[in-house]
């Protein structure tokens, strides 16, 4: 919300610049987003009055003869230009706020002395679509508009969501106040004639509106509001319209209570507030057609037994009943309607407005009749010297007085953490506008909070408005001493768990990435992912349609990325990351591509698949567990590549070769993958002594056919060798001569030790016969 | 024989190979030397005194010579197979990966680390919440202008397919019919959760990916992180608030860093709380986060859950603070980094400049 701060000042005469300012709110919990300072007008901006407005035949803009203590020449597009409006006028040489200079200009073969502006042209608002409309009379023609216009200040602050109170420059006033400012008390005092009040009103939905106050003024000529006021209007982010929609606007921005001025002689017998019917029509101020529904909360008009919509209550009024230029009376509605109603109707039908901003957090039920006041104060101001505002009013109150707070002085010093003085919190209270009374119950306080504050409910709410107007800073610092209670202790985390095996991915080389958790049913099928189980309502592009079923692909996406833009390899890449099938479950995956120890000016180590899977082996080594691969079909692997990965004998994922036909889509080389589902087990990590006695080896090579897995084979040795076989070690994989076609030659060391005792060679050679035997069953042979 | 000239030789014999046939010429089985000495017993006693001692003396000169032959012959070996063996040892290394976590991961840790310290737990939470655990038991109801400050992304599940996804509650149970489901849109649904299965006093922080409906700029993302931190206890106070936040500071910023509170609201706490840390480097104020005392509200509705699910009520009585605060925002204004989008883009040039 934009606070001027001039106007601020008319109820804070004492307030300090707004800069100190900016302090004082901060410390209330009012967060300032802008101080902007406005500058005058520039020099060579006059009023000027219109004086004739001759169209020009075949042309689209007209010829104005404009009154600037001489009569001057200017040639404008505007639609809204008329003879007897107030403009502000640029002559020529002035500097226009966009930088450029003005100069005499000749338009459609005429010359034009200066430019009537636009509010966005003076750099006021943001309104182009036609002048800036001034009463005829506001300043003698020539007077410059800075004189009108001086210099002021904008404070723009963040109103969070509890605080309509705040909503108005007299509620932020108010709040200053509490701090100790002195605080000049609204009191407007329209004059009032005695007039018969020519409509009613019934509310026929009391749930939807517990108050609802019509008054009544006549004899007003519609017309533009005084400069100041359009002045401020514009500084607050509004546009003047006129006196009277000006006047609404006025006192809403000054007091917080939303109003809607009716021309009266449209509104017959008075006002209905009711529930809209299903498909009832309302065309909206702003030119929209809206329909309805039956929790949408109407303002009709009475006319016999019918009524018709005039109004989305606490949105935006109906266009038919508009003030318009000929409107001489006007009936204005000051009401409180139900914030949770108002919310879903603006909601449902995407209309934010001043009104319903105010009115979904919560309007002061009090302020009706004050604000109404000050309306009608402002509409005898400025609409003209026949002015009459009827001295009654109706006014339909449902309201209901806010209970009163039990409330604790003690409590305040128990969760705040300080002391604070009984004296000290009853008297923050009071200049909070709220009622102190002991009750019957020693140390407890009967609390009744101000109309306005709707957001004072609880004990806690009051904690904090004694608190926050001493001061966070006085609140000390200690730490949270306790003992947990003991079922929270003991209990092992699992995030420390995958704290671990990050650290021990990036120690082996991987850089960890963290991938968006969204996909799409196309992303996720080019990938060959399983298809997604969580889509989103309303996705922000067509790439983010669903949550993610697996991580590879982002990796797959990071690493295209890093090729293109000529980034380093070789590519380790790995992430932690939630993915969304049947359930949310955690996964690691890792991509390599190239060599992870490239060579340069010396041999490298080659990299491929063993380069990958000696990296998982290795992590799994350093986390104290065991890893192996077993032959399966993955779908978005190599067939001939691809396998299960088992961790401590489970089966936690997929290790491989992307497949090829996916590499080509991304035009990616190759590339190996895995991807584990978390938490992995955690090893057994016991402790064996260390060796005493000697160990005793041997070396085996056994030839088998070459579509034989190595781990049948190792299997077999494992089987046969018995208890003993400590290492068994893989040394040499060979295929060529003397060996047939299709064998290959599988060589190993083996190494044998006994914990207690030397084993004896006859022993040793013992196991090897049972391995070799074992070996020779399935039928392969042994190299000697 | 010259012994004069055998001493030569062996002094200049080139290599050990040389030297050893040197040594089997003089003093091998049949060596000169050797042989010699055979034929003493052959002389008369006179002349086999005489020629037996200059024969010893021949013998001992010979046998030192070869030493020290073998010692320079050895050396020079040695010094040879150094020279042959010099490496240039500025010529770089093997590349061996470097790898690292990314830059988020490294800022988490560092913060959970102060808090480990402090004697939190860390535990994590679903990133698909339903809308009960992330709104409605936070005390931001359906129709709630609170529910302004968050735009959430809200999901659907295929909930006739047979593997639809589910929301587990704090039990494993499915609350997929606890209103509707959204990516969360801050770590404080976790505070429910939690303390739905716990029984206070107890002290956590709760690491997690958060989502809002955001257009993305410079400063702005629709997925980002969180650090919550929750304490329940007897006796919880907003000074123990504070003074957690100001050894967060401290943590961070070394022994000048200090806390500032401002009153804010959040629907969750009564009082709100937001937070700045003083960082003594740059000598300015970080706002980073939101805090305050735990809502009534929320203990009820946690208690109430409770209840349905057989489990005694355990938070009457309790008071409790809580905070939330950003993480890319800290690592932004720490490194100076000028585009949030940055962290989620993953350009490698970018993520390997972060280690530690």
């Amino acid at each position: 919300m934009k606070i001027v701060y001039s106007w601020l000042k008319e109820f804070l005469p004492d307030a300090p610049s707004s800069e100190r300012l900016e302090e004082l709110l901060a410390g209330l919990g009012l967060e300032t987003e802008s101080i902007t300072r406005l500058a005058p007008p520039p020099s060579g901006v006059v009023f000027g009055r219109v004086l004739q407005v001759e169209p020009l035949e075949g042309k689209e803009v007209r010829r104005l003869v404009v009154d600037i203590g001489q009569e001057v020449q200017v040639i404008s597009g505007a639609p809204n230009a008329k003879a007897g409006m107030g403009v502000a006028l640029a002559l020529p040489g002035t500097l226009l706020p966009d930088g450029s200079e003005l100069r005499v200009r000749t338009i459609a073969g005429l010359e034009s002395y200066g430019m009537a502006l636009s509010p966005k042209e003076l750099g006021v608002g943001d309104y182009a679509g036609g002048l800036l409309e001034f009463a005829p009379e506001a300043l003698p023609p020539g007077t410059p508009l800075a004189e009108a216009w001086g210099p002021d200040e904008v404070i723009e602050v963040e109103i969070t969501p509890n605080r309509p109170d705040w909503l108005s420059v007299y509620g932020v006033a108010r709040d200053l106040a509490a701090l100790g400012l002195s605080l000049v008390r609204p009191s407007p005092k329209p004059q009032t004639t005695p007039l018969p009040l020519p409509f009613g009103v019934w509310i026929e939905d009391p749930e939807g509106c517990d108050r609802f106050t019509l008054s009544y003024a006549r004899g007003v000529r519609v017309g533009p509001s005084p400069l100041w006021v359009q002045r401020r209007l514009y500084a607050a982010g509004m546009r003047p319209i006129s006196n009277v929609v000006d006047a609404t606007n006025y006192a809403m921005l000054e007091l917080g209570n939303p109003m809607h001025a009716y021309d009266a002689a449209f509104i017959r017998e008075g006002l209905v507030v009711r529930r809209a019917q299903k498909g009832e029509k309302l065309v909206t101020l702003d030119g929209q057609e809206r329909t309805l529904d039956e929790r949408d909360l109407l303002i009709a008009v009475k006319d016999g037994p019918q009524t018709r919509p005039a109004g989305l209550a606490g949105v935006m009024g109906g266009l038919e009943d508009e003030i318009r230029e000929t409107t001489s009376a006007v009936a204005l509605e000051v009401a409180h309607f139900d914030p949770v109603r108002v919310r879903r109707t603006a909601r449902r039908l995407g209309l934010k407005t001043e009104a319903s901003y105010r009115f979904e957090r919560g309007v002061d039920k009090d302020g009706q009749l004050l604000a109404a006041d000050r309306f009608m104060e402002l509409l005898q101001a400025w609409g003209g010297p026949g002015v009459q505002v009827a001295q009654d009013r109706l006014d339909l109150n449902h309201t209901r007085p806010h209970p009163p707070i039990a409330f604790r002085p003690a409590y305040t010093s128990r969760l705040v953490g300080l002391e604070y003085p009984e004296a000290t919190q009853a008297e923050v209270l009071r200049r909070l506008g709220c009622t102190v009374e002991p009750t019957d119950q020693a140390g407890v306080w009967a609390v009744t909070p101000p109309s306005h504050r709707v957001d004072l409910n609880i004990e806690e709410d009051l904690v904090e408005e004694v608190a926050r107007v001493v001061g966070y800073e006085q609140i000390p610092t200690t730490l949270p001493s306790f003992f947990p209670h003991p079922d929270n202790l003991g209990v092992e985390a699992p995030y420390e768990a995958n704290e671990r095996l990050k650290q021990v991915m990036a120690g082996l080389g991987f850089q960890e990435v963290l991938n968006y958790s969204w996909s799409s049913p196309e992303e996720c099928a080019l990938m060959r992912a399983p298809a997604p189980t969580v889509f989103m309502q309303n996705p922000q592009t067509p790439e983010r349609t669903a949550l993610r079923t697996a991580l590879y692909p982002g990796l797959l996406r990071n690493l295209q990325t890093a090729l293109a833009q000529g980034e380093e390899g070789p590519f380790l890449l790995f992430e932690v990351g939630k993915v969304f099938r049947q359930v949310e479950s955690l996964h690691l995956a890792a991509l390599l591509c190239g060599d992870p120890v490239p060579g340069l000016w010396q041999k490298g180590l080659g990299g491929g698949f063993f380069a990958l899977k000696g990296l998982l082996e290795a992590a799994a080594r350093n986390l104290g567990s065991r890893v192996r691969v077993e032959k399966e079909t993955v779908p978005y692997l190599h067939p001939g590549i691809s396998g299960a990965v088992w961790w401590n004998e489970q089966k936690v994922g997929q290790i491989g070769a992307l497949h090829p036909a996916i590499a080509a889509l991304l035009e990616l080389p190759q590339v190996f993958l895995f991807e584990l589902t978390l938490p992995l087990s955690k090893g057994s990590g016991g402790f064996v002594d260390i060796a005493r006695y000697p160990a005793s080896m041997r070396d085996l090579a056994v030839v088998v056919p070459d579509a034989t897995p190595y781990a049948e084979v190792e299997r077999l040795i494992r089987a046969g060798a018995g208890e003993h076989l400590e290492k068994l070690e893989l040394f040499d994989v060979y295929r060529g001569k003397p060996l047939e076609q299709g064998q290959k030659s599988l060589a190993f060391h083996l190494t044998f030790r006994h914990p207690e005792r030397t084993l004896t060679d006859p022993e040793t050679d013992g196991f090897m016969q049972n391995i070799i035997a074992a070996l020779e069953q399935k039928g392969f042979a042994i190299r000697r | 024989m010259d012994i004069e000239a055998a001493l030569e030789e062996i002094g200049s014999a080139p290599n050990l190979e040389r030297l050893q046939s040197l040594k089997v010429q003089y003093l091998g089985k049949n060596g000169r030397v050797t042989q010699a000495m055979k034929t003493l017993g052959q002389l008369p006693p006179e002349e086999r005194k005489e020629k037996g001692r200059v024969l010893n003396e021949w013998k001992r000169a010979l046998e030192e010579a070869l030493a020290v032959r073998e010692a320079q012959l050895k050396e020079q070996a040695l010094q040879a197979r150094l020279e042959q063996e010099a490496l240039d040892v500025s010529l770089p290394g093997y590349a061996f990966p470097s790898g690292g976590l990314h830059i988020t991961s490294l800022i988490l840790l560092e913060l959970v680390n102060i808090f480990r310290r402090m004697g939190f737990s860390v535990v994590e939470g679903p990133e698909v919440e339903s809308e009960f655990f992330n709104f409605d038991a936070l005390n931001m109801p359906e129709w709630h202008p609170a529910r302004d400050m968050q735009d959430t992304f809200w999901v659907d599940f295929d909930r006739a397919a047979e593997e639809a996804f589910t929301i587990q509650g704090p039990f494993g149970e499915e609350v997929n019919g606890l209103g509707g489901a959204v990516l969360r849109t801050h770590t404080s649904g976790m505070q429910i959760r939690y303390m739905i299965q716990h029984t206070p006093p107890f002290r956590i922080v709760v690491p997690g990916r958060v989502f809002r409906y955001e257009q993305t700029d410079a400063s702005h993302e629709a997925m980002f992180h969180q650090l919550e931190g929750l304490v329940v206890g007897p006796s919880i106070t907003m000074a123990d608030l504070k003074g957690a936040i100001s050894e967060l500071a401290r943590g961070l910023f070394g022994k000048e860093g200090k806390a500032r509170f401002q009153p804010t609201f959040f629907p969750f706490v009564e009082p709100g709380v937001q937070f700045a840390m003083w960082w003594p480097e740059r000598q300015k104020w970080l706002e980073l986060g939101g805090a305050g005392m735990v809502h009534p509200y929320l203990f009820k509705a946690v208690d109430d859950y409770r209840e349905r699910q057989g489990l005694p009520r355990a938070y009457q009585g309790m008071t409790g603070w809580a905070f939330g605060m950003g993480v890319e925002r800290l690592a932004l204004l720490r490194y100076g980094i000028p585009d949030i989008r940055y962290f989620y883009q993953n350009r490698l040039s970018f993520l390997r400049q972060f280690r530690g």
